[in-house]
C-alpha cells in the first residue's frame, strides 16, 4: 500500500491535503432503513433511524415507534419486530429465521409513510473447508497468514456474494475490508481455492468468516456503498450518489435510504495456530 | 451523388495525365520586404516559391519585388543572410494586392514573424469563426507546468475551452465533453492524446509545424466529432542541411533532428522525448522504490518527397507509450501508434488533389503477476481510413472543395486471461466494428463585395458491421437484469445497424467596414463513436463504444454569431462571439455501471439531451514587443438524461460560467523575454453532501438527488516564465534557458474534496496500523496540487 502512496506522490508531485470547513446545505431528516434477514434467526434485525446534518457528531436518531414486520407470500408467515431499547434496533419475535427458497417482504410503517422491500432466501453455496498458510509480502499485500476457502458454487445465476470477517471478535469494517464478488471471473473460484489475499492474519488470531449470497439489488447496493466510500470527489471518480436503495415508498411521500438484505449465511471459525 | 463520385473519379484520372507545359504566367505576385525592427525596406532579400527555388527574384533598393506566380496556393519563401527565413502560404487572392513581409534578425525569436504568417486583417476578412491558429512559437513561450510545453494545455487558455481540473490536458469545448474533440496528427485521429493519466499531452512541440483549432464553424471536409477539431501537423524536415534542436527539462528531455534525405527534393525529421522519473527511482536504496517503473516516451518521424513540380508525398508516424510498474508484479501500460501517408498534387494552376491514408491504434495492457489471482488484461481499438479531397479555385476568391472519406473502426474484444495457477476465469467480449463513408462538398465565394459565404454539406453513412454479436432484450429495453431473449451472430462486414445523416455547414461574413465585420455560422455534426465514462478526466482504460442497435449516434447543432474588429492598423484584434449548441443522444452511465468487462455495454448506458450557450470576448495583440491576449467567456452547459439527477436538467462538472484569461509575452531585448499568464474561472460544478447517515457500520454522506448543484471555490492562478537566449554570433550551437513558475502566488485551488471521517484528529489516519481510536468526527479533506512549482529547461539548436 505504501508503494501506491509513493506513486500518488510521484504523479501529483507537490499535492497536499488539509482539512477545510465547507458550508453545506441541510435537509429534513430522511428515514434510513437497514433490514437484515437471514436463515440464522439470532442475527436478524431491522434498524430504523433518521439522517442528520453532515457535521453533526450525534448518532443517528432511532425511530422507536415504527411498525415493522416481515411477511412471506410463499409460506404465508408473518414475523413481527419490536423495538429494543438496549440495542436500539427492531428484533423479531421469531428467532427461527428464514427458509431457503422462500420470498420475504419487509414492511416498515413510520407515521403515514409505509416502506416495502422484497428478497428471496437463495440457496447457499457449499463451503467445505478453510486453510491458511504463511505468505511473503507482495505488490498488493503485506506478509502474514492468509486464508483459502474451498467449496463449490453450483449456480448459474444470482451469483452475488459477500464475505465478512471477524478477527478476534472484532468485525473488520474498513472500506478496504469489504469483500464482494460475483461471477464476472467465473464460478470455479471456490473449487480452485479462493485465497483471501486482502487479509493478512497473525499467529493465534481467531477468525470467524461469514459468507452471504445476496439478491442482485442488495449486492448492487453494497457495491455502490463501497464505491462511495472510495469516492475521493476528484476528476477520476464518478459523481457521488447515494447507493440505490431496494426499498420502495408505497404510501406517503419523500425518499428512503438503506437496504433490505435477504441471504443465507455460512459461518466458519478458524484459529491461526501453526504447529 | 453519382455526379460527385463521377467527378471525383474524373479528377483522379486527370491527376495521372501529364499536363502540357505551363503557359507564360500572366499574374505576378508583388510585395515589399521590410526589416522588422526598423520597418525599413530590405534590399537584396531572396524571394522564391518553395517548390521552385531556382526561379526566385531579389528585392530592389526599396525592398520591392515582383515574382511570377505559379499554381496557388503555394509556399513563398523570403530569406536574407542574417535574418530568419519567412515562409508564407500564398493564395490567388494575394495576387490582387501588394504584400508586406517582415524579416527579423537571427538574434531574435521567431514567434512574431510566424504570427505575421496570418494575413494582418484575417480576423475581420476571413470566414473563420471559433477558429484559432496558434503558432508553435507562441505555445513555447507560454509558461508551462514542470516546464513541459504542452499544446493542449495552451489551448485551455483560449475562450470557450474549459479544463477538467488542475493540471490536466482534457479539453471541454463549448459545453462538449472531452471525447467530442477530434484530435488528429497529420490527418490521422489520436484516440488517447494524453500521458501520465492526462497531465501531459502526446504532442511533442519540437516536432510540430502548427495547430489549427476549430470550435465553431468546422469545414465540411472534417467530421466525426461534435465539439472541435484540433488539427495538428508535424513539421517537414528542411531541405538544406542537417539541423537539430531539443531540450533538457525538469522531468523529460527531447531531441529533434531534420534535414535533407538523399537529395534536396526529400527530407526527414525524427523527434523523440522521454521522461526520466524512473531513472531517479533507480537511485533509491529502498527495493520497494527502485524496483518500480514510471515513464512515458514519444517518437515522431516524417519523410517528405517532392516529385517534380507538382507532387509531394509525406509519410508520417507517431508512437507514444506510458508505463507504470510496481516491483515487477503489476504493470499498466498504454500506447498510441498513429501513421499517415499524404499525397499532394497540383493538378493544374487552380486544381489540387490531396489523398490521405492513415491508421491509428490505441491499446492498453494490465498485467498482475500473482500465483493465485494473476491475469493479463488487454484491449485495443483502431481506426483506418482513406480521404480524397479536391480543391478547385475557379476564379478570384472562390474556392470549391469536394471529396470522400472512408473509415473503418475496430474495437477489439476485451481480453482478460488468467496466468498459470490463477483462480480467475478468462473474459472475452465480442469485437465491435464500424464502417463509415462520408461525402463532402463545400463552396466559398464573395456573393457581394462585402458578403462572403461558405456553404458545405457532409453526408455520412455509418454501419455497425460484423464480425460481432447483437443481443435482444425482453421488451427491447436493455437494462441490468433484463433477460436476453436472443443473440445474433454476424459474419465479417455483415450489416448490424445502419445510420446516415446530412451535416450542413454554413457561414457568412459581412464586411461592414475594412476593419469591422459580422459573421454567422451554422454547423451540424454527427458522432458515431464515443467514450462510455462518467468520470471527468480521461483514463487509459476508458471504453470507446460505436453506435449500434441501442446506441444512437450523437448529434450536435451549433449556431454562432460574431462581431470582429481590428484596431490601430491591425495591431489589435477584437472579437465577440456568441453560440448556442444543441446535443442529442449523449450518453452517461447508470449508477454503479460496470462497463469494463461486459459484452452487454448497452445495459449500462443512459442517453439524453444537452445544450450549451455562451459569449466569448477576445482582445488580441499579435505584433510588437508585447503580444498576447485577454479573453472572457460566459458559458453554460446542461444535460438531461432520464435516470440521472432525478430526471432533471443538470450541469456537468465542467460547467464553469465565468472564465477570464490573460496571456502576455514581452521581448525585452534580443536576449531576454518573459511571459505571464493569469486564469480566473468559476469553480467546477460538483455534488456536496446535505447530510449523513449510518448503514452497515459505515458513516455515509447523504447526497441530494440533484447532481452538481454546488461549486468548488473559484479557480485562479498566475504563471510566469523568463527566457534567456544566447545571441547568435555565427556559432553553430545556440542555447537558451527557460525558467518558469507555475502558480506564482501559491493559490490552493482544490483538486478534490473528500467527505470522510477524521479519526484521532488526523486526516490520513490508517486504522490498519492498529493504533487505538479515541475520536471520530465528520470532516472534509481538500486535496490541492502544484502550489508554486518552479521548473528550468535548457533548449538548444544546432
Amino acid at each position: 500500500m505504501k508503494r501506491f502512496y509513493l506513486y500518488g506522490v510521484l504523479l501529483l508531485l507537490s499535492s497536499c491535503q488539509e482539512e477545510v470547513v465547507l458550508e453545506l446545505k441541510s435537509q429534513e431528516p430522511t428515514p434510513i432503513i437497514e433490514g437484515i434477514w437471514t436463515d440464522a434467526g439470532t442475527i436478524n434485525h431491522v434498524n430504523v433511524s433518521w439522517s442528520r446534518d453532515y457535521y453533526s457528531q450525534e448518532p443517528n436518531a432511532p425511530v422507536e415507534d415504527a411498525e415493522v414486520f416481515i411477511v412471506s407470500p410463499t409460506n404465508r408467515e408473518r414475523v413481527n419486530f419490536k423495538y429494543s431499547e438496549k440495542s436500539q434496533r427492531y428484533l423479531p419475535d421469531d428467532v427461527l429465521g428464514g427458509k431457503i427458497g422462500d420470498i420475504y417482504e419487509l414492511n416498515v410503517k413510520i407515521g403515514e409513510n409505509r416502506y416495502v422491500s422484497r428478497g428471496e432466501m437463495l440457496a447457499p453455496p457449499r463451503l467445505d473447508s478453510i486453510t491458511y498458510s504463511y505468505k511473503e509480502g507482495r505488490a498488493f499485500r503485506d506478509d502474514g497468514y492468509f486464508l483459502t476457502l474451498y467449496g463449490d458454487i453450483p449456480f448459474t445465476e444470482d451469483n452475488n456474494y459477500r464475505v465478512r470477517i471477524v478477527r478476534n471478535d472484532t468485525l473488520l469494517n474498513r472500506r478496504s475490508d469489504y469483500l464482494l464478488f460475483d461471477d464476472t471471473f467465473g464460478t470455479t473460484i471456490l473449487t480452485k481455492g479462493f485465497e483471501l489475499s486482502g487479509f493478512a492474519f497473525e499467529d493465534k488470531d481467531k477468525v470467524r468468516l461469514e459468507l452471504y449470497r445476496l439478491n442482485q439489488d442488495a449486492y448492487d447496493y453494497m457495491s455502490q456503498l463501497v464505491n462511495l466510500l472510495f469516492n475521493d470527489g476528484g476528476l477520476f471518480s464518478p459523481p457521488p450518489e447515494n447507493p440505490k436503495t431496494n426499498i420502495e415508498v408505497v404510501a406517503g411521500e419523500g425518499e428512503v435510504l438503506g437496504y433490505f438484505l435477504v441471504s443465507p449465511i455460512l459461518t466458519q471459525t478458524i484459529r491461526i495456530n501453526p504447529e | 451523388m453519382r455526379f460527385l463520385i463521377a467527378f471525383g473519379l474524373l479528377m483522379v484520372f486527370r491527376s495521372f495525365i501529364p499536363e502540357p507545359a505551363l503557359a507564360q504566367q500572366e499574374n505576378m505576385l508583388t510585395g515589399t520586404i521590410l526589416e522588422f525592427e526598423k520597418e525599413e525596406p530590405l534590399p537584396g532579400a531572396n524571394i522564391y516559391w518553395e517548390s521552385a527555388p531556382r526561379q526566385g527574384v531579389f528585392s530592389n533598393s526599396d525592398g520591392e519585388f515582383s515574382l511570377p506566380s505559379i499554381g496557388l496556393p503555394a509556399k513563398l519563401v523570403v530569406s536574407f543572410i542574417g535574418f530568419q527565413k519567412s515562409v508564407r502560404i500564398i493564395n490567388s487572392k494575394d495576387l490582387e494586392k501588394s504584400l508586406r513581409f517582415y524579416l527579423r534578425s537571427e538574434e531574435l525569436a521567431l514567434d512574431e514573424i510566424i504570427i505575421r504568417d496570418r494575413q494582418p486583417d484575417q480576423n475581420v476578412r476571413s470566414l473563420d469563426m471559433g477558429k484559432s491558429v496558434i503558432p508553435i512559437a507562441t505555445i513555447k513561450n507560454i509558461p508551462a507546468l514542470f516546464g513541459e510545453v504542452d499544446l493542449l494545455r495552451s489551448l485551455q487558455l483560449l475562450p470557450g475551452v474549459q479544463t477538467a481540473g488542475e493540471g490536466t490536458t482534457g479539453l471541454f469545448v463549448r459545453g462538449g465533453s472531452a471525447d467530442q474533440n477530434l484530435m488528429q496528427l497529420d490527418g490521422a485521429p489520436v484516440y488517447n492524446p494524453s500521458h501520465f493519466f492526462g497531465f501531459f499531452s502526446v504532442f511533442n512541440p519540437d516536432a510540430l509545424e502548427g495547430i489549427e483549432f476549430y470550435k465553431g464553424n468546422i469545414p465540411a471536409q472534417y467530421g466525426g466529432r461534435l465539439s472541435s477539431l484540433i488539427d495538428v501537423s508535424v513539421r517537414e524536415g528542411n531541405y538544406d542541411k542537417i539541423k537539430g534542436d531539443g531540450g533538457i527539462g525538469t522531468i523529460s528531455s527531447r531531441l529533434t533532428v531534420d534535414g535533407p534525405l538523399f537529395s534536396d527534393n526529400s527530407s526527414f525529421l525524427f523527434s523523440g522525448r522521454r521522461t526520466y522519473a524512473d531513472m531517479f527511482l533507480r537511485l533509491s536504496s529502498d527495493p520497494n522504490i527502485n524496483n518500480n517503473d514510471l515513464y512515458f516516451y514519444d517518437l515522431n518521424g516524417k519523410l517528405t518527397f517532392r516529385i517534380g513540380q507538382k507532387d509531394k508525398i509525406t509519410v508520417s508516424g507517431y508512437y507514444g507509450s506510458d508505463f507504470l510498474g510496481l516491483s515487477g508484479q503489476f504493470g499498466l501500460g498504454w500506447d498510441n501508434l498513429v501513421t499517415s501517408a499524404i499525397w499532394n498534387r497540383n493538378i493544374n494552376d487552380n486544381t489540387f488533389f490531396d489523398l490521405t491514408l492513415y491508421h491509428s491504434r490505441y491499446q492498453y495492457r494490465v498485467n498482475f503477476d500473482d500465483p493465485d489471482s494473476g491475469f493479463i488484461w488487454q484491449n485495443r481499438l483502431s481506426e483506418s481510413g482513406a480521404k480524397a479531397e479536391w480543391t478547385y479555385l475557379p476564379s478570384g476568391s472562390s474556392v470549391l472543395k469536394w471529396g470522400l472519406h472512408s473509415q473503418y473502426y475496430n474495437f477489439a474484444p476485451i481480453e482478460l486471461n488468467p496466468t498459470q495457477g490463477s483462480i480467475l476465469e478468462s473474459i472475452n467480449t465480442n469485437a465491435r466494428n464500424g464502417v463509415q463513408h462520408n461525402l463532402f462538398v463545400s463552396g466559398t465565394a464573395d456573393v457581394h463585395p462585402d458578403l462572403r459565404v461558405e456553404a458545405g454539406l457532409r453526408w455520412g453513412l455509418y454501419q455497425q458491421v460484423g464480425r460481432g454479436v447483437d443481443y435482444f432484450y425482453e421488451g427491447q429495453l436493455p437494462a441490468p437484469g433484463i433477460p436476453v431473449t436472443d443473440t445474433l451472430f454476424y459474419s465479417s462486414f455483415e450489416n448490424i445497424k445502419r445510420y446516415q445523416g446530412l451535416e450542413p455547414r454554413l457561414s457568412f461574413r459581412y464586411l461592414v467596414r475594412e476593419d469591422l465585420s459580422l459573421k454567422a455560422a451554422y454547423n451540424r455534426n454527427f458522432q458515431y463513436v464515443q467514450v462510455a465514462s462518467n468520470s471527468s478526466a480521461g483514463l487509459p482504460l476508458d471504453r470507446w463504444i460505436p453506435a449500434g442497435t441501442y446506441i444512437e449516434p450523437i448529434r450536435g447543432d451549433q449556431f454562432s454569431l460574431g462581431i470582429f474588429k481590428n484596431f490601430n492598423n491591425n495591431t489589435w484584434e477584437f472579437s465577440v462571439e456568441g453560440y448556442y449548441k444543441d446535443l442529442k443522444n449523449i450518453v452517461d452511465l447508470r449508477q454503479g455501471a460496470n462497463i469494463l468487462f461486459t459484452d452487454n455495454v448497452e445495459t449500462e448506458l443512459l442517453s439524453g439531451l444537452g445544450y450549451a450557450y455562451g459569449l466569448e470576448l477576445l482582445l488580441r495583440k499579435n505584433v510588437g514587443k508585447t503580444t498576447g491576449w485577454l479573453s472572457y467567456t460566459y458559458a453554460r452547459t446542461w444535460r438531461k438524461i432520464m435516470g440521472i439527477s432525478n430526471d432533471q436538467w443538470y450541469n456537468p462538472r465542467f460547467d464553469r460560467p465565468h472564465d477570464f484569461t490573460m496571456v502576455l509575452n514581452h521581448q525585452f531585448s534580443p536576449r531576454w523575454s518573459a511571459a505571464l499568464t493569469f486564469v480566473y474561472t468559476s469553480g467546477q460544478a460538483v455534488t456536496f453532501p446535505i447530510g449523513s447517515y449510518e448503514v452497515d457500520t459505515q458513516r455515509l454522506p447523504l447526497y441530494s438527488q440533484q447532481r452538481n448543484e454546488e461549486r468548488f471555490p473559484d479557480y485562479h492562478r498566475m504563471d510566469a516564465a523568463v527566457t534567456w537566449k544566447s545571441v547568435n554570433k555565427g556559432r553553430k550551437w545556440r542555447g537558451s534557458w527557460n525558467f518558469s513558475i507555475y502558480n506564482l502566488y501559491g493559490r490552493k485551488n482544490p483538486f478534490a474534496y473528500q467527505f470522510t471521517e477524521i479519526i484521532n484528529e488526523q486526516i490520513n489516519f490508517d486504522p490498519s496500523l492498529g493504533d487505538e481510536i479515541y475520536s471520530r468526527r465528520p470532516g472534509v479533506v481538500m486535496t490541492y496540487l502544484f502550489t508554486f512549482l518552479p521548473a528550468i529547461t535548457y533548449n538548444f539548436e544546432f
